[in-house]
């Protein structure tokens, strides 16, 4: 109950800071909610020419667009940190963190608000009712896959990103598993083989946040439901273990950092 | 003569600077191994669901080198208008203003430098993941002789881009104009989808726009060769590079006039 109450007191502080410079929050949130429709376009020509890769069809793909965009979204708004956690690491700056009385995985990730992860998160709304699968219960799946998706994104994040307690600066190889997950994510999971697909709910689980979300969203089956709980608790689990695991190797640096 | 040698120079300094941090630079080049492996699982699924060897006079194999040299043209360019808006924003433009040399042409240079190595690596990556999934391109020739219009392709890239930099000279942040034209790019030059395979009406759009010249044009080329097509690539390309770098010009010479640094 603590840690909620904290972390809506930051989410708050990390908004009020966002909005001190209202016109970049607002250019960066519309800003990309267009950049993710000109996106869409491709696929939108791509169907109109092929017509369906396996069974998928472009109403599909506006389903895993869109719940791809809004949990990105949510992790950008709300984890903002996630992403630059292994720069965190590899420079010294969980000292900060590690010097105040809160937990310092969740402190740290939700340090930082991404203004454009609004215009991720508005469109995959937008994406959903654009589809042709909208219904109210449909919108109560797509909340919670949205949920649990962008839990897996951001416990992906944090088990990548975690490495750099080992292997130090990480950046290209948290820029290459990061696209690699996004650009597995929007393609139909009917174009992989088995092997692929094993990879796609392991080692880059872009299936639990695109397609395995996106089949929630337009039926319900307790199937698709556990396969999503699982990969959210196992992925948390797992990547709250390594970041602690790594935690106790952590060498302070004798930067001073200023946080603000 | 002495005043190119001076951006020469610049070229040449940024180009051995690229290599100072090797795992770097090949840890950015690997990106381009997924993408052209699932750019394979896609066309081959599309390419089998046609029921045809060649759609719209590519075959699978045409596509996939096709785009491994449209990802290579992309991928290899340096974010110059995030550059160029940084040293806007952060007042670090005066340092260069000052400097004896023009603003525009040292960009280009510093751009071009950090180019040629990360496009070679980009290029060798995606060139061996593309040869292990569908073999040889059938023309290889064609590599060479899109060449000129690969280089072309950075020129148009830069004159975008650094009209986009420089508009931070008007605005707080670029990076929504950043994100709008690269996707702009994606759709209108044929990054993720060959121009060929879009509806009539689009292509005849699409191809009259720079952005296909940025991208189609030399990845076409390179899978199709003709003198014709050279030609007709050639010329569209040189004659956006004119009209793109007198825009740049007039852009920067209204943009530096609103311009004032606080500090140092």
């Amino acid at each position: 109950m603590n840690n909620i109450k904290f972390l809506l007191a930051i989410w708050k502080a990390n908004l009020q800071s966002a909005m001190e410079y209202r016109i970049s929050f607002l250019s960066q949130m519309i800003g990309m909610m267009a950049n993710n429709f000109i996106y869409f376009a491709i696929w939108i020509i791509f169907f109109d020419r092929f017509k369906d890769v396996r069974g998928w069809g472009v109403n599909d793909m506006y389903v895993t667009f869109g719940i791809l965009a809004s949990a990105f979204g949510l992790v950008s708004l709300f984890f903002g940190n996630a992403f630059m956690l292994s720069d965190i690491i590899s420079k010294g700056r969980l000292d900060y963190y590690l010097s105040m009385p809160k937990p310092v995985l969740l402190h740290t990730i939700s340090s930082r608000m991404i203004a454009s992860g609004m215009g991720d998160f508005a469109y995959g709304f937008v994406s959903y009712a654009l589809s042709g699968y909208f219904t109210w219960d449909g919108l109560a799946r797509y909340v919670l896959a949205m949920l649990l998706a962008a839990t897996v994104f951001a416990a992906f994040l944090i088990l990548t990103q975690s490495l750099a307690f080992w292997f130090g600066t990480m950046s290209n190889f948290s820029n290459l598993v990061l696209n690699a997950m996004l650009t597995f994510g929007i393609y139909p999971i009917t174009l992989f083989d088995n092997y692929a697909k094993i990879i796609l709910f392991t080692i880059i689980p872009a299936a639990l946040m695109g397609s395995v979300p996106a089949e929630f969203i337009r039926a319900f089956t307790w199937q698709s439901l556990s396969q999503l709980l699982i990969g959210a608790i196992g992925f948390l689990g797992l990547a709250t273990i390594v970041f602690r695991a790594g935690l106790r190797r952590y060498e302070s640096g004798s930067a001073i950092q200023i946080e603000v | 003569m002495k005043t190119f040698s001076k951006y020469w120079s610049i070229f040449q300094i940024t180009l051995i600077n690229s290599l100072a941090y090797p795992g770097e630079l090949v840890g950015r080049s690997l990106m381009i191994i997924p993408f052209m492996w699932i750019f394979y699982q896609l066309w081959k699924v599309t390419f089998s669901a046609a029921g045809a060897d060649v759609v719209s006079g590519l075959t699978l194999r045409d596509t996939l080198w096709y785009l491994m040299l449209a990802e290579t043209i992309e991928l290899g360019r340096p974010p110059v208008a995030r550059t160029m808006s940084e040293s806007v924003k952060d007042g670090s433009i005066a340092y260069i203003l000052n400097k004896p040399y023009d603003f525009l042409w040292y960009q280009f240079s510093t751009a071009m430098g950090e180019t040629i190595f990360r496009a070679m690596l980009n290029a060798i990556f995606g060139g061996l993941t593309v040869w292990l999934l569908v073999g040889a391109p059938a023309h290889p020739e064609g590599f060479l002789i899109a060449i000129p219009a690969v280089l072309g392709a950075w020129a148009l890239h830069f004159c975008i881009n650094a009209m986009i930099g420089l508009s931070a000279f008007a605005v707080e942040d670029v990076s929504a104009f950043t994100w709008i034209y690269q996707k702009l790019a994606f759709i209108f030059g044929g990054l993720l989808i060959p121009l060929d395979f879009y509806p009539q009406w689009l292509q005849v759009i699409a191809k009259a726009l720079p952005f296909a010249s940025a991208i189609y044009g030399p990845a076409r080329l390179f899978v199709t060769p003709s003198l014709e097509l050279f030609i007709s690539v050639m010329s569209l390309q040189l004659a956006w590079i004119i009209v793109l770098s007198l825009t740049l010009a007039l852009v920067y010479r209204s943009g530096i006039k609103q311009l004032t640094v606080n500090g140092g």
